[in-house]
């Protein structure tokens, strides 16, 4: 798949799975922080977080690690398309 | 009325807990250093982080009666009588009332109803036995078995719920309403929160350790805690001993979020400060919350050392869940009979688990085994899901200083609101504050925010809420657990799970709102919203807050509806009105603060009677001033119920029944509607009535 779209599918899984009602997946901002308070976050916290990764096993078939090893992966949709399309295994499906 | 409050006795007390059956098998294991924590073997555990548990072995469920019983009930009974016997009264021949705090009620054995139901929709026997065990059958069973309780009230504020049924009892003995109390906690391991703290990364997979730098989270535990608590005076004259006395109490709710507690812990060390000055003692232990979650046990120790400022060095401080777990709605209830416990015999219990206590957590740790000390007067802390956190006091009998009465207030309805199906409620919310809250959350959220219209923010900041939901959110649990039984443990939504706690829409309505007063749930079947206009008026009147909304709320469950038609299907006469969904609230206010603030007065609340069955006291009510101006309003058609007005006197009254379909906070919408009507000067008094299935409540308002 592309990373254009993989990261458009990112946007609408964060929308959907945590509810952001009346947001629009595309307004996200591919490198915008996703937690934390800083201007231009999504404003995201822990349970979230864990959410998000549960979400991307399911859709993806991808396991997010547990903890501070998630920190650098959930920075931004684009850290999270990077992260799943590098364990992706080998010509895998989309 | 000046003279001092009535000291409450706690006169006996029971334990059924991982390391022992009775409060003594336990409390000389806590010592001991045993720890309960092992291989959970109750259910399945395949796909979990965590595969531990503190489980409760050899609990046998009763067989007599009508109804199912869950190991929560049947650990429940075993506490409740051991502190029963231990106190020896007769709970039959005084006024004895029952206050029960719960998270799951049978939501162990309803599991197993829901996993027929996933493969069966509509399997009759399954959805029957679905009424089995909502939150309010343990006080159901406990009554049929040890009962009559002249009162009855089950009560939820997560982890602080055992804490806070010992807080409702002593606002019903201050207040005279009943002689005696059997409170406590009662929660069984299930599937539902095993996998749900699992899912939030909250269990530790080895067993916990409060305090100590390494921990990773907490041990789930089940268990009973009860006591039985009398005003001394009474419990002195019928030679009854004091195991301790419960000097004070502080509670209140955090507004923050669903699951995390406020990092700074500012409410804790606000409480911490009001309950130890409140007693006018000084501390010689504190059996803390200690989760052993990252976040608790810092913030825990931070607001105990704010609160006792250099003393909290010289003070033993030990959490009891690295032997028990965290038991949940027990766990306050259970914790307070050990700091009890503790206090009466001159022994503190260790905290397990701890090795390498935390520089975060600094406080005089208490590891390895117990110690002897003097006990003259030691804190118990619980903190509950939603930021309900409540801290008891308990003290050596006559130990602190007598304490002025706390004259009873009179108590006004200052706005009132209710919500009907197909009312706007999305629209009534910010669609980004509002993500997490289900339906129910919503519903009770818009409606008393409508009741507090004209509140300010500041005063909005001292306002307690406590509502009333009879089932819980269903549906919701039912889905969760479909999610797990299809894909596995592992695949559980960590953010679906906190709305599943009975405490949650109160939880959500709180933090929704920014209301820091008191905030629990109560539950009473279809006179839940009557159990929470009740349950308000006390903790007003006792002066535990100036302001409380009391409502409830009840959403559309396509499985509720389900059970009801296989019930009706075998007696359609019970069919009754319309099913629909609503809620209703009423800002209940002491008179002074409403004046206070020139807020406008819909009614005072004259009179609030409630029984549970063979006693029904509506011959005992106040009469209405002026009978041609007074109005009795029915919650529903209930059989029986104008021969109960006809020898009340009311009974020349009136009557008039809600026409608002039916639903279990249909009261709710009635007192509100009543507010309302007594704010328009439609009739000047007015008595609400609702009953259902052996329990009722007659409430008695008056125009300002």
């Amino acid at each position: 798949m592309d990373l254009t779209r993989l990261k458009s599918e990112i946007k609408t899984l964060i929308v959907d799975e945590l509810n952001l009602q009346g947001k629009d997946p595309a307004s996200i901002d591919d490198e915008a922080p996703l937690f934390g308070e800083a201007a231009g976050s999504l404003g995201l916290d822990s349970l979230d977080a864990l959410q998000l990764a549960i979400g991307i096993e399911e859709r993806f078939g991808i396991r997010i690690p547990e903890g501070d090893e998630a920190r650098p992966i959930f920075r931004s949709v684009s850290a999270l398309a990077a992260h799943i399309e590098g364990a992706r295994p080998m010509n895998g499906g989309g | 009325m000046a003279g001092p409050a009535p000291r409450l006795w706690i006169t006996g007390a029971g334990l059924v807990t991982a390391v022992g059956a009775t409060r003594d098998a336990t409390f000389r294991a806590l010592l001991r250093c045993e720890r309960g924590i092992r291989p959970l073997t109750l259910f399945d555990t395949t796909g979990q982080r965590s595969t531990l548990a503190a489980e409760v072995t050899g609990v046998e469920l009763p067989t007599h009666g009508r109804e199912a019983w869950s190991r929560t009930t049947a650990m429940a009974l075993s506490a409740a009588r051991e502190a029963i016997a231990e106190a020896r009264i007769d709970v039959r021949a005084r006024r004895v009332g029952l206050v029960i705090g719960s998270t799951t009620g049978g939501m162990f054995e309803t599991e197993a109803l829901l996993a027929e139901l996933h493969a069966d929709p509509d399997a009759k026997d399954a959805l029957l036995a679905m009424l089995s065990h909502p939150l309010t059958s343990t006080g159901d069973r406990l009554t049929e078995t040890i009962g009559p309780f002249s009162r009855v009230r089950t009560l939820c504020s997560a982890c602080s719920s055992g804490a806070n049924a010992l807080v409702v009892a002593a606002g019903w003995l201050l207040a005279g309403e009943v002689d005696a109390v059997v409170a406590g906690g009662a929660d069984g391991l299930c599937r539902l929160t095993f996998t749900g703290f699992n899912a939030l990364g909250a269990i530790d997979t080895e067993a916990c350790r409060p305090f100590d730098r390494r921990r990773r989270g907490l041990s789930l535990g089940e268990g009973a805690g009860f006591v039985v608590m009398e005003r001394a005076g009474a419990a002195r004259a019928r030679g009854a001993r004091p195991i301790a006395e419960l000097a004070s109490w502080a509670l209140g709710a955090e507004a923050h979020h669903i699951t995390n507690p406020e990092p700074r812990g500012d409410l804790v060390a606000s409480l911490l400060s009001r309950a130890i000055a409140r007693a006018k003692v000084g501390i010689d232990y504190v059996n803390a919350h200690g989760t052993a979650t990252p976040l608790n046990d810092p913030l825990e120790a931070s607001a105990l050392r704010r609160a006792l400022g250099p003393a909290i060095d010289a003070i033993p401080v030990s959490s009891s869940k690295g032997q028990i777990g965290h038991t949940l709605g027990a766990a306050g209830a259970i914790e307070a009979v050990i700091t009890a416990t503790a206090i009466e015999r001159g022994a503190i219990p260790p905290t397990a688990g701890l090795e390498e206590p935390d520089a975060a957590c600094a406080l005089l740790h208490v590891p390895g085994v117990g110690r002897d000390a003097r006990v003259r007067a030691a804190v118990s802390s619980s903190f509950g899901f939603g930021g309900m956190d409540t801290v008891l006091v308990l003290a050596q009998p006559e130990h602190a200083p007598e304490r002025e009465d706390r004259a009873r207030r009179t108590v006004v309805i200052t706005g009132a609101a209710v919500t009907r199906e197909g009312d706007a409620i999305d629209a009534r919310l910010d669609v980004g504050r509002a993500r997490r809250l289900d339906r129910a959350a919503k519903m009770a959220t818009v409606t008393v925010d409508a009741a507090l219209a004209g509140v300010d923010a500041a005063a909005r900041a001292a306002t307690g809420t406590i509502l009333g939901g009879a089932f819980g959110s269903v549906d919701a649990s039912a889905a969760f657990l479909h999610r797990v039984f299809e894909k596995g443990a592992r695949m559980a939504s960590p953010a679906e799970f906190p709305n599943l706690v009975p405490s949650s829409p109160v939880g959500h309505t709180s933090i929704y709102l920014g209301l820091r007063g008191p905030v629990f749930a109560t539950a009473d079947l279809a006179t839940s919203g009557e159990s929470a206009f009740a349950q308000a008026v006390d903790v007003v009147a006792s002066g535990d807050a100036d302001r409380v909304v009391a409502g409830a709320f009840e959403e559309r469950s396509a499985i509720v509806e389900r059970i009801l038609a296989a019930l009706f299907a075998r007696s359609p006469a019970k069919a009754g009105a319309r099913r629909t969904e609503g809620a209703g609230a009423c800002v209940l206010e002491a008179e002074d603060a409403a004046r206070a603030r020139g807020a406008r007065v819909l009614a005072r609340v004259v009179e609030v009677v409630e029984w549970r069955d063979g006693g029904a006291p509506l011959r005992e009510l106040a009469p209405p001033h002026d009978a041609a101006r007074a109005r009795v309003i029915l919650v529903r058609e209930n059989g029986g119920v104008d021969e109960l007005l006809d020898a009340s006197p009311w009974r020349s009254c009136a009557r008039e029944t809600l026409a608002e379909g039916e639903h279990e906070a249909l009261g709710a919408l009635a007192l509100a509607i009543a507010a309302e009507r007594l704010g328009r000067r439609e009739f000047d008094e007015a008595l609400v009535v609702g009953l259902a299935r052996g329990r009722g409540y007659a409430i008695a308002l008056a125009a300002a």
